[in-house]
């Protein structure tokens, strides 16, 4: 009963983000992310009809149809969101891109090596597997997208704000979900699956619908005093100061 | 089993962070003024906090030998107490200031388009480094008092090792004008 109503309210609200989206003009700022709702919102309707005029069968047929393109248009989220924090910021930006690039060839020659080191085939589907491990690499990826804003101390308009809170959560919830699916192989038992599954792409709908009412977008940075030069001198100023800090540092030490 | 552990880790890490990230909704770091503020934390470092006779009299014993040859122990231990109030401020200010050019190289780094990955991942290593030594230091003084601090040299010398290989590489940076007049600079002369 609360699956289904999380369900059809979840409809109500993914339609409520995509007319908002439309009203507010939001739609050609962020199309990456409206595109994955809409996508969203296409499979929650045709596999609503499935369950309707064809039973829970009907629908866990035609389930992945539905799931993996949302899967792989979830994807964009995270370009979106690297897209529009980073891109006033050169430098962070080319951290992120190296660092991601990094964890992409991790996670490439992982996933080569993997099969030869461990050929038992886990017990569950094959296709939870592959949502398991695309979650996992979307998981990384927000992980430290989230460590460049962080550390960076990148301003975060509300939008964006919203946007990455609500698909991390969903995420999260997702890949444990996936992962003890994958791993016990039968599907997890009812109420777990509305709390990790249902519940939490709620709260990322809801989080969404309150964020991305209107626009906010992120403040544009100062960037008049932030020559190049700038940089330099600093390098310079702060390798002198650290390398102070360092020599009294020792000398406190030892006397 | 362990398959199944590395990705409720990954979930995990994900929701921690999310925890990290989403209550502080950063604004980020201040624009005004950034070269004035690095320029008063250099100040305060270079000129006040770091100069070899204020760390020298903070630290050096001769000062307690002398109380201890000329006083009675609960004037010793009077002096002792202020003296470790002493150091702990001391290391309370280095540190201010060092978080303080962290925060600055951060907000100006984040725009340098020709910023190296290595060196960034080495420099936030070191700021660490230097960082936690300024913790041990005082978490030393507090407890032992303030001349406990020689039992800190291993760690704070690998941290210097750490820092002199980032100064290598940020010479590369430095155009040779720039390099004359950073050259004379106490800091990049004396690395070990």
């Amino acid at each position: 009963m609360l699956s289904l109503l999380l369900w059809r309210v979840g409809i109500l609200l993914e339609g409520l983000i995509l007319f908002r989206g439309f009203r507010g003009k939001t739609l050609a700022k962020y199309p990456f992310f409206y595109a994955y709702v809409a996508f969203a919102l296409a499979d929650d309707v045709w596999g609503y009809m499935q369950y309707w005029f064809a039973g829970w069968g009907s629908y866990a047929r035609w389930f992945w149809v539905g799931e993996l393109p949302t899967l792989i248009v979830g994807c964009g989220i995270i370009l979106e969101i690297f897209r529009c924090v980073l891109s006033p910021y050169p430098g962070a930006e080319r951290f992120a891109r190296i660092a991601g690039f990094s964890v992409f060839v991790a996670i490439a020659g992982f996933a080569l090596i993997y099969p030869h080191t461990m050929p038992a085939p886990s017990s569950g589907g094959t296709m939870f597997e592959l949502e398991r491990d695309l979650r996992t690499v979307q998981a990384i990826f927000l992980v430290g997208l989230f460590g460049v804003i962080r550390y960076y101390g990148i301003p975060i308009g509300e939008n964006m704000w919203g946007m990455s809170l609500g698909y991390g959560l969903n995420v999260a919830a997702l890949l444990v979900g996936s992962a003890v699916r994958s791993y016990a192989g039968v599907p997890l038992p009812g109420t777990w699956n509305v709390i990790l599954q249902q519940a939490s792409y709620f709260a990322a709908l809801l989080i969404w619908t309150a964020s991305l009412w209107s626009y906010h977008p992120n403040s544009v940075p100062d960037t008049s005093v932030r020559l190049e030069e700038d940089y330099e001198v600093f390098a310079a100023r702060t390798r002198s100061a650290i390398g102070a800090v360092r020599v009294h540092l020792t000398k406190a030490a030892r006397q | 089993m362990i398959e199944l552990i590395f990705f409720l880790l990954v979930g995990a890490l994900l929701l921690f962070s999310l925890l990290f990230f989403a209550p502080h909704k950063p604004q980020g770091r201040k624009d005004t003024k950034p070269l004035a503020e690095v320029q008063q934390a250099l100040d305060v470092l270079q000129l006040g906090l770091l100069s070899p006779e204020l760390v020298g009299r903070i630290f050096s014993k001769s000062d307690f030998d002398y109380v201890v040859s000329e006083t009675n122990k609960k004037v010793q231990r009077l002096f002792l107490e202020e003296r470790r109030r002493l150091a702990l401020s001391w290391v309370g200010e280095v540190r201010r200031q060092i978080v303080s050019l962290r925060h600055f190289h951060l907000g100006s780094a984040r725009f340098y388009a020709g910023l190296r990955f290595l060196t960034e991942m080495k420099l936030a290593w070191d700021f660490a480094a230097v960082l936690f030594a300024c913790r041990a230091l005082r978490a030393a003084v507090y407890l032992r008092g303030p001349y406990a601090a020689p039992r800190l040299v291993g760690s704070t010398t690998a941290a210097a090792a750490r820092v002199c290989g980032i100064s290598e590489k940020y010479l590369d940076f430095l155009r040779p004008a720039r390099m004359i007049s950073f050259g004379d600079d106490s800091a990049g002369g004396s690395v070990e």
